[in-house]
């Protein structure tokens, strides 16, 4: 295990980064600049733009609901990973693992279907 | 098939300097140039289905439209609102691109090639944990979004960096299940590795006989592959997914308040993720760079040297060309439908569908007793899908008797109404009675 | 296959090299994490340091748990963060008042404490020690190494996350999530009937019409003799009085 495969990734991040940067950083100096008031306002269709975004900024609470069932998959995931590439070397004895590991996040993903939390209105 | 072509994760990391600048500079380029060929390819194919030519006016066949938009885009005025949060707002493009490159360096194009007289593998490199460089990248991704929404102090962004970041988080979740099935068949996450391993097809034993399957795995792994190609839509937030931008309600949604070279990167970052949502499907499902059963059989050097590229870039674009048939095709779905199929559809679908492969795999290496018990625990897991099957609700059907409204209701006309032809319809309906009378009196 | 760190000290320049580059920013990102005003730039240093941290990972040689460091750390943990940041909305920042006296000097006397103890329990207990063992770990593989321990040795503690994450879920819906009374769902019948009902008008409400200075909806629209029209006051959003600049033309000029 050398570090050498990963030097190419750093290459191709880098010269991205250069290139994104520099063209943000050229944004403003290559194109015109006519002040407006009105253009620099938030844009709201027309109608006289409120001080602010909606509700100051703030997201409803469901999002959180949504981040947390992000973060118990994702995890779930990560073990299935590992779990999935020594697949053949694990046998039976990774299946059945496996079996009761997905049968009690599934518990927790009925649960949370019953009580409404995977609905939107 | 000539397997010696394959490289193998010992060949990637041996590189000189010059043939990684070489490497690192052709894909920067490959995917700019991919971005602007498919901003052009999406609006002919789109174009055609709704009978209109598309763009025809810069270059031939109007293939240079994207790069004189993107000039042209590069000298607009660059607005920063007043409400904008200024160092976010600068950062958030930024994030959005770096993470749409980075993503593409684990993309195997070929197999090994010489680059003025080096013998390297035709993919900038790879890891042991390629395809998990692939996710990180998306996940970060979804940092430029979501700050660029938040930072633009404007209501319209918000909402859709918002939405963008729930469907995009919902839909990884999707994505992330999808290519279980095809780690454990392939036995590794680099993506060299799964690519050699759909060269040939699989002897596999299903129900006592054994059966020869072709080797690429969207034929094996079907479910997989549909789930991986949906949930890379809604990842990539594109039509019928798109409701981050959904026009006819947020306006740009996320870009609203974007403009110049700043809109121009996250233009660049979402056709560089779809490219690489596609080139990830290739090379999982579609046997990478390979080139298809056919070609092979009469043609035995299709996977030698250079070709290899050409095969991959024609797999992507089809894969692209189906993204722009469901944007051409399918209306925008509503919010609530949107995240009620990624949670209770794909999931569900996809986590049964693991433990459906993994215990078809290791029925075929167990003895009798274990093999019918994990085919008894499909029955009975079957049994129990049909039986816990949610009943369709019966929907009433609404009557048009004429209901009795209280006493100083808004007046509204009767259910049963019945609309007089119109003079128009009268005239037709006669002239059609009788063809024989004396043709239409001029008006 | 050449290893790294598989002696002690025996550092390669990439690896010092990389490690001298990201340990600043890591630091940086802390830092700033405690430093920046606002919730959502703190967050956002949060995540260059659990970015550093994945990268780590990958250096010492676990290339697995460096990518799941940054899937999970900085894709999913921290996006939570930036949600449960954006609830409480943009404005939001530290006060600087204390709410008890001293607090400020106490916290910092104890941060170096704690500091001082961490460091020099890890120097005395990581420093002298030899590593060994990582090629045989890593002989078929990171991940493969992994999954070889975590799904025999470990196993239990294995089975035991998924009760973890069955609280995680609960404590979420908990939180969260607001309950709908089945009775309180309004089907689109009843609706179509109160919007016809009595006391309701279902056309639309007029407009800010061509009396009104300004065309928005926060404007009250006004009938031909300059009064206010009831029903185009919104319950919804408050009347806003423009200023007098708000409620100029605006023109292109400076």
């Amino acid at each position: 295990m050398s570090l050498s495969p990963y030097v190419p990734i750093v290459g191709l991040f880098a010269l991205a980064a250069a290139f994104a940067l520099f063209s943000v950083a050229a944004a403003p100096l290559t194109g015109p600049r006519r002040y407006n008031r009105a253009k620099l306002d938030a844009y709201e269709c027309g109608i006289e733009p409120t001080p602010q975004a909606a509700g100051g900024g703030k997201f409803p609470v469901k999002f959180y609901l949504t981040a947390m069932l992000f973060i118990v998959f994702d995890i779930e995931i990560i073990f299935l990973y590992p779990w999935a590439v020594s697949f053949n070397a694990l046998g039976l004895f990774g299946f059945v693992e496996m079996v009761l590991f997905i049968g009690t996040v599934f518990v927790a993903y009925a649960y949370v279907w019953r009580r409404g939390g995977l609905d939107w209105d | 098939m000539n397997l010696a072509e394959s490289p193998k994760l010992e060949d990637f990391g041996h590189d000189v300097w010059w043939i990684i600048l070489i490497k690192v500079v052709g894909i920067f380029a490959f995917l700019v140039v991919m971005t602007l060929f498919t901003i052009w390819y999406e609006r002919k194919v789109v174009g055609r289905m709704q009978h209109r030519p598309g763009p025809n006016r810069v270059g031939p066949i109007g293939l240079l439209q994207s790069l004189a938009d993107g000039l042209k885009l590069a000298f607009k005025e660059d607005i920063m609102p007043k409400l904008a949060d200024k160092a976010v707002f600068f950062i958030a493009p930024v994030i959005s691109t770096v993470c749409a490159f980075t993503a593409f360096s684990i993309m195997p194009l070929g197999g090994m090639v010489s680059i003025f007289g080096e013998r390297t593998p035709l993919q900038l490199t790879d890891l042991p944990v390629a395809v998990l460089l692939v996710l990180a990248c998306g996940g970060l991704g979804i940092y430029g979004i979501v700050l660029g929404g938040w930072a633009s102090g404007s209501t319209y962004p918000l909402l859709g960096g918002l939405r963008s970041a729930a469907q995009m988080i919902s839909y990884e979740v999707a994505m992330g299940l999808s290519i279980v099935a095809v780690f454990m068949t392939a036995g590794s996450m680099s993506t060299s590795e799964i690519v050699a391993a759909q060269a040939n097809g699989s002897q596999q034993e299903i129900f006592g006989s054994t059966v020869t399957l072709p080797g690429w795995y969207f034929l094996m792994l079907l479910p997989s592959f549909l789930i991986y190609f949906i949930s890379a839509v809604g990842e990539t937030n594109r039509a019928p997914f798109d409701l981050p931008e959904a026009e006819s309600e947020l306006v740009g949604g996320f870009h609203t308040e974007y403009s110049s070279l700043k809109f121009a990167l996250f233009f660049l970052a979402e056709y560089i993720n779809m490219v690489t949502v596609s080139a990830l499907c290739t090379t999982l499902f579609l046997g990478g760079w390979r080139a298809p059963a056919p070609i092979t059989t009469w043609w035995a050097g299709a996977n030698e040297g250079w070709w290899p590229l050409l095969w991959f870039t024609v797999k992507v674009l089809i894969l692209l060309f189906v993204f722009v048939w469901l944007r051409g095709t399918l209306p925008r779905l509503r919010y609530d439908q949107f995240m009620r199929f990624g949670w209770k559809v794909l999931v569900p679908i996809n986590l049964v569908w693991i433990l459906l492969v993994a215990g078809v795999r290791v029925a075929a290496n167990a003895d009798n007793t274990v093999r019918y018990a994990i085919y008894g625990g499909f029955a009975v897991l079957l049994v129990g899908i049909i039986m816990f099957w949610p009943a369709k609700k019966q929907v009433e059907p609404a009557s048009i008797a004429p209901e009795k409204l209280p006493e100083g209701s808004f007046p509204i006309p009767p259910m049963d109404l019945v609309v007089p032809p119109s003079p128009r319809t009268k005239r037709i309906e006669h002239a059609a009675a009788a063809p024989s009378a004396t043709p239409e009196q001029g008006e | 296959m050449s290893t790294v760190l598989a002696l002690a000290g025996e550092v390669t320049t990439g690896e010092a090299a990389t490690f001298y580059i990201l340990a600043p920013i890591a630091l940086i990102g802390a830092i700033g994490m405690v430093w920046a005003r606002n919730a959502v730039h703190s967050a956002l240093f949060l995540v260059l340091t659990m970015l550093s941290l994945g990268v780590f990972y990958i250096l010492q040689a676990g290339p697995f748990i460096g990518m799941v460091q940054i899937i999970v750390y900085t894709g999913a943990i921290m996006m939570l963060f930036l949600f449960v940041l954006m609830l409480i909305g943009r404005d939001a920042s530290d006060s600087l008042i204390e709410t008890l006296r001293g607090q400020r000097t106490v916290a910092l006397l104890l941060g170096i404490g704690f500091a001082g103890l961490l460091c020099t329990g890890l120097g005395r207990a990581v420093g002298s020690m030899t590593s060994v063992g990582l090629d045989e770990a890593n002989a078929a593989g990171n991940t493969q190494g992994i999954a070889r321990d975590l799904f025999t040795k470990y196993v239990f503690a294995f089975e035991v996350t998924s009760a973890l994450l069955i609280t995680a879920a609960v404590g979420a819906m908990l939180l969260a999530h607001v309950e709908k009374v089945k009775a309180e769902k309004v089907t689109q019948l009843e609706m179509m009937r109160a919007r016809f009902a009595p006391g309701n008008y279902p056309a639309p409400k007029p407009g800010p019409g061509v009396f009104a200075a300004t065309n928005s909806v926060a404007a009250p629209g006004l009938l031909p003799d300059r009064t206010v029209a009831g029903r185009s006051l919104s319950a919804l959003v408050p009347t806003r009085e423009l200023t007098e600049a708000e409620a100029a033309p605006k023109g292109t000029e400076k």
